[in-house]
């Protein structure tokens, strides 16, 4: 190998300049205008990999039911692999948008990952919805792309401990263990503020990190608290692992716990039935929905998969939906149009009646509350809970951080 | 000018016409990020599992400083490479003493307190949800903005980058270096004062490595937390062993193939990190020396056939 | 405990075979979910308590003689490519095999719920864990101490070459060192089971863990590895009772620590 002057860095480096200033590199391939391209970034690797073919199989299923179109044009649904990493989402995110013609984008399942998803929708003006979990989407970096289908953590926050207390109003020692970042934070502080209007006392507040997997010394410091109730505010692989420890302990079934932010199928089904005595749920949807769209959606999807659809496919599913219908009212498929169209829409769903709200992106919809079922009285082997109350109080202005949603 | 040089200028600007502009600069990035890993484990000899360490700490700082600061890209870059080189000479100097089985775990061990200091300082780093929000400053009137000139800049760094290391390595330092991880008694007792030297490895790495974290930061305007974990140190170790360690190439082809491989697979299969898993573990049973050896392997039997 | 289980068998593989074991986080894995088919299809858990880890153990016997064994000459970069692969292939595997969705497994009846034992709540379950991984870990040491085999092992991680300059079969020695690392791990995992349940990315949250432990005990010291375990989880459990968030950091902390002042490790010969 010949030694490699400098004269011809120089030269590769104006080369490069030049080409990219005066021509300009060939541009990618463009999809076909005609098309409407909708991302789906479904994480198949990383800490939500068991949950990201779920909810591809959710929204595949909603754009079926359209026959792939709307306002009469097709549309290509592209899937990505997020990962479940801030990095690789947004990079891949990018590249739909930029490669190929995305302009639509749904998920991913994660919150934290989703915020950095928002901010390349902000940048790349494409819109962009995603299910929940942390309050600053439509809340302190709230703008005006993205949108929040989940219930705002108030409304999860109001419903659980309300139905909660009703079913059990002797428990007013609760201890709390959650999840140290946002969305942890953010339920903890509406429990404890509704939980002040029930007179609970909180003898206890735990935050463990995100991805926990050994809960014994949590758990041990809330059995010393003596606690009439155990809530946990964290979600997938923490709320199992941490509702098996308290099993192990003995702490349920003699004390309730409430897993107050819960994917509800998806955790309970790791569970086994003796661990999910006593357990209460609070969850954003669960499949035996009172609602004609969710009686519908779980027939079709049973029948398709053999078991009822857990929140992950349903939430993919309830977002395709809201945003086919964003199309049909706003009659283009143009991204700021659909926007429009979506701000202060009004549609019925699996969940019931959802409205998203046009100053904060922020979903207006019920939230459900469950008790898990004892073995004996499970009809099936997903038959995990009854739900016993739903609740929509949306959250009152006071809390609100999205001052102002912003312009295009 | 010679083959290998030509090679590079025609990747350089064929690359962004068979993948996304995104994915040819990340190639690029990562593969300036492999050049300084490489002067440490494949000239120096010092296995380091915690390149990450310096990577992201001068993502963070830079993305911070360009964030809240408003510094320009100029700026931004040169202090990423000063962070970089600073955060490598803290780790190098905790690390060059030890050897072995043990210097391994304590780069990572070190790598991974800095990660659990990025996640838990969540005002600054914004945790596990990354630190979002990292423009791409103008500089003496560029928009980096648009994709295609972000790459330029890219892979005119990278060309530069990899002019220097070639310098580098060829130097007597390099020489030096070479020495040490040949035989480090005997260079001890040629008169080196060889821990120095292995620092001296490590903040040059580190300036790589951090000059790698600021574009990357810049490119996808986030500084995802795993940019600091230990997971990356790994994949910038696994890309320069496929392409081949100690050689100087070995890291360019290593990133261009680890990137290229990872990103086309995924979208195929999305159990693809099984495909990764047997594509190491072939590496190690047939090809050590990685794909530059493999490339010199099949040129020495080419000829040897053409000779009989 | 379980700690120390993890790192006794990480620490037989780094001590004698010199070799950073990433695959030993997916060897535990694959000892949880073998546990949990066992058990479910012969329905009696102490009987898959014994034939899991055996079945770990005879695929770390098959990785041995296909792979590792090539390795030892190699440098430590090609090793760890080699054992990080090795682990990917192994948990992806469990996904194709058992799927990505975790479950849980309970423990046996009789060792379910919690105890008082006057200070303090304790799970039955994790008593019976302390005092099974005690045992094994008893009778790993007399193994090592009083038996000829394990003389010659522990004499393997002194010196390679008087040990086989002695005519004694030293690849042979690396088989079986390799196969009980594998069986500590598979059983190790086994254990856990029920009271973490089974997911996927149970062997990459070990494993960290483990590399900690043989660190802190130092290599191939077997006895420091044990000493090293128990330390660990108590300062686990120390810090997590009293700031939490921090409980993650603090292992990788006492470890930086603990080799920068002691480099050959809180126990370490070498």
């Amino acid at each position: 190998m010949k030694k490699l002057s400098r004269r011809d860095v120089l030269k590769a480096g104006a080369g490069v300049a030049a080409a990219s200033t005066v021509a300009g590199f060939p541009s990618i391939l463009r999809a076909q205008s005609k098309e409407i391209v909708i991302l789906g970034l479904w994480d198949q690797t990383g800490a939500f990999a068991d949950v990201g073919p779920i909810n591809d199989r959710g929204m595949k299923m909603a754009l079926e039911e359209r026959g792939m179109q709307v306002l009469g044009r097709p549309i290509k649904y592209i899937t990505r692999d997020g990962a479940t990493q801030a990095g690789t989402s947004t990079r891949r995110t990018e590249e739909a948008v930029d490669g190929d013609g995305a302009k639509f984008v749904i998920g991913p399942w994660s919150s934290g990952v989703a915020l950095a998803v928002s901010e390349v929708a902000k940048r790349k003006k494409v819109l962009h919805l995603f299910s929940g979990g942390t309050e600053d989407i439509s809340g302190a970096r709230c703008h005006r792309y993205s949108f929040q289908w989940a219930a705002s953590p108030y409304t999860a926050a109001k419903t659980v401990v309300d139905s909660f207390m009703k079913a059990n109003p002797k428990a007013k020692r609760w201890h709390l263990l959650v999840a140290d970042y946002a969305f942890g934070w953010s339920v903890e502080k509406y429990i404890k503020e509704v939980g002040k209007t029930h007179g609970i006392e909180f003898v206890g507040a735990d935050r463990h990190p995100l991805g926990e997997r050994e809960f014994s010394n949590y758990v041990q410091k809330a059995a010393a608290n003596k606690p009439d109730a155990v809530a946990m505010v964290n979600f997938g692989g923490d709320a199992v692992a941490g509702a098996r420890e308290i099993f192990n302990f003995g702490l349920t079934p003699k004390v309730p716990l409430i897993m107050s932010w819960s994917s509800g199928v998806e955790e309970l089904v790791q569970l086994s039935p003796e661990i999910r005595q006593n357990i209460w749920v609070g969850s954003n949807f669960y499949y035996t929905a009172d609602t004609p769209g969710a009686k519908e959606f779980v027939k079709n999807y049973s029948a398709k998969f053999g078991n009822p659809p857990g929140y992950a496919p349903s939430a993919a599913y309830s977002m395709t939906r809201l945003l086919l219908a964003g199309f049909d009212k706003a009659k283009s498929p143009e991204v700021q149009d659909v926007i429009k169209a979506l701000e202060g829409i009004e549609v019925n769903d699996i969940v019931g009646r959802m409205k998203m709200d046009a100053a904060t992106h922020q979903n207006i919809r019920p939230y459900f509350f469950m008790r898990c079922k004892q073995k004996a009285a499970m009809k099936h082997e997903t038959d995990f809970a009854d739900i016993i109350a739903t609740g929509d109080a949306p959250l009152p202005k006071e809390y609100a951080a999205c001052k102002d949603i912003g312009s295009f | 000018m010679k083959k290998p040089v030509l090679f590079l200028l025609a990747a350089v600007f064929l690359l962004p016409l068979v993948v996304r502009p995104a994915i040819a600069s990340e190639i690029w990035i990562f593969a300036i990020f492999g050049l300084g890993a490489n002067l440490l484990m494949g000239y120096t000899g010092l296995l380091s599992f915690g390149q990450s360490t310096f990577f992201g700490s001068a993502a963070y700082v830079a993305g911070w400083l360009m964030k809240v600061q408003g510094v320009n890209a100029f700026l931004a870059l040169a202090a990423g490479i000063g962070v970089g080189a600073a955060s490598a000479a803290v780790v190098g100097y905790l690390c060059v003493q030890r050897s072995g089985l043990y210097f391994i775990m304590l780069t990572f061990a070190l790598n991974q307190l800095f990660y659990f200091t990025a996640y838990q300082w969540t005002s600054i780093t914004g945790g596990e949800d990354g630190m979002p929000g990292v423009p791409r400053p103008e500089f003496f009137g560029v928009d980096f903005k648009d994709p295609v000139i972000y790459y330029a800049l890219v892979s005119g760094l990278f060309l530069l980058s990899l002019y220097l290391m070639k310098r580098i390595v060829e130097s007597p330092l390099g020489k030096i270096l070479q020495a040490i991880r040949e035989n480090e008694v005997r260079a001890e007792a040629v008169g080196y004062a060889v821990p120095r030297f292995k620092l001296l490895a490590f903040v040059i790495g580190g300036a790589f490595s951090g000059l790698a974290g600021v574009l990357y930061a810049m490119l996808f305007g986030i500084v995802p937390l795993e940019s600091i974990s230990f997971v990356f140190s790994g994949n910038v170790i696994f890309a320069t062993l496929i392409g081949g360690s100690g050689s100087l190439y070995g890291p360019v082809i290593g990133s261009f193939v680890f990137i290229w491989l990872s990103e086309s697979m995924s979208t195929v299969w999305a159990r693809w990190p099984l495909l990764l898993g047997v594509a190491f573990v072939l590496v190690v049973m047939f090809l050590r020396g990685g794909l530059v050896e493999a490339w010199t392997r099949f040129w020495t039997w080419r000829s040897s056939k053409l000779k009989t | 405990m379980l700690y120390a289980l993890m790192g006794l068998g990480l620490s037989l593989v780094t001590g004698i075979l010199n070799i950073p074991n990433f695959a030993h986080g997916a060897l535990f894995a694959v000892g949880a979910y073998l546990l949990a088919t066992v058990a479910v299809a012969l329905g009696n858990f102490w009987l898959a308590l014994l034939i899991a880890p055996l079945g770990v153990a005879l695929l770390g016997l098959a990785i041995e003689y296909a792979g590792i064994r090539r390795l030892y000459a190699a440098g430590h970069d090609y090793q760890l490519l080699f054992t990080f692969g090795l682990a990917l292939i192994l948990s992806e595997s469990i996904i194709l095999i058992w799927g990505p969705i975790g479950s849980s497994y309970l423990p046996p009846e009789i060792l379910r719920g919690g105890m008082d034992l006057g200070f303090t709540m304790y799970p039955k379950y994790r008593l019976f864990v302390m005092v099974a991984a005690g045992l094994l870990i008893f009778a790993t040491w007399l193994f090592l101490e009083k038996t000829r085999y394990g003389a010659i092992m522990r004499a393997g991680i002194e010196n390679k070459e008087m040990v086989s300059l002695l005519g004694i079969d030293i690849r042979m020695m690396f088989t079986v060192a390799f196969a009980m690392g594998a069986y500590l791990a598979g059983i190790a995992g086994a254990l856990t089971a029920p009271i973490r349940g089974l997911n996927p990315g149970m062997g990459p949250d070990m494993l960290g863990i483990a590399f900690v432990v043989v660190a802190l005990g130092g290599l191939g010291n077997l006895l420091g590895a044990i000493a090293a375990g128990l330390i660990i989880g108590v300062a686990q459990a120390l810090v997590a009772a009293y700031w939490t968030e921090a409980s993650t950091v603090v292992i990788y902390a006492v470890m930086a620590v603990i080799l920068l002042v002691r480099p050959q490790g809180l126990f370490g010969i070498r």
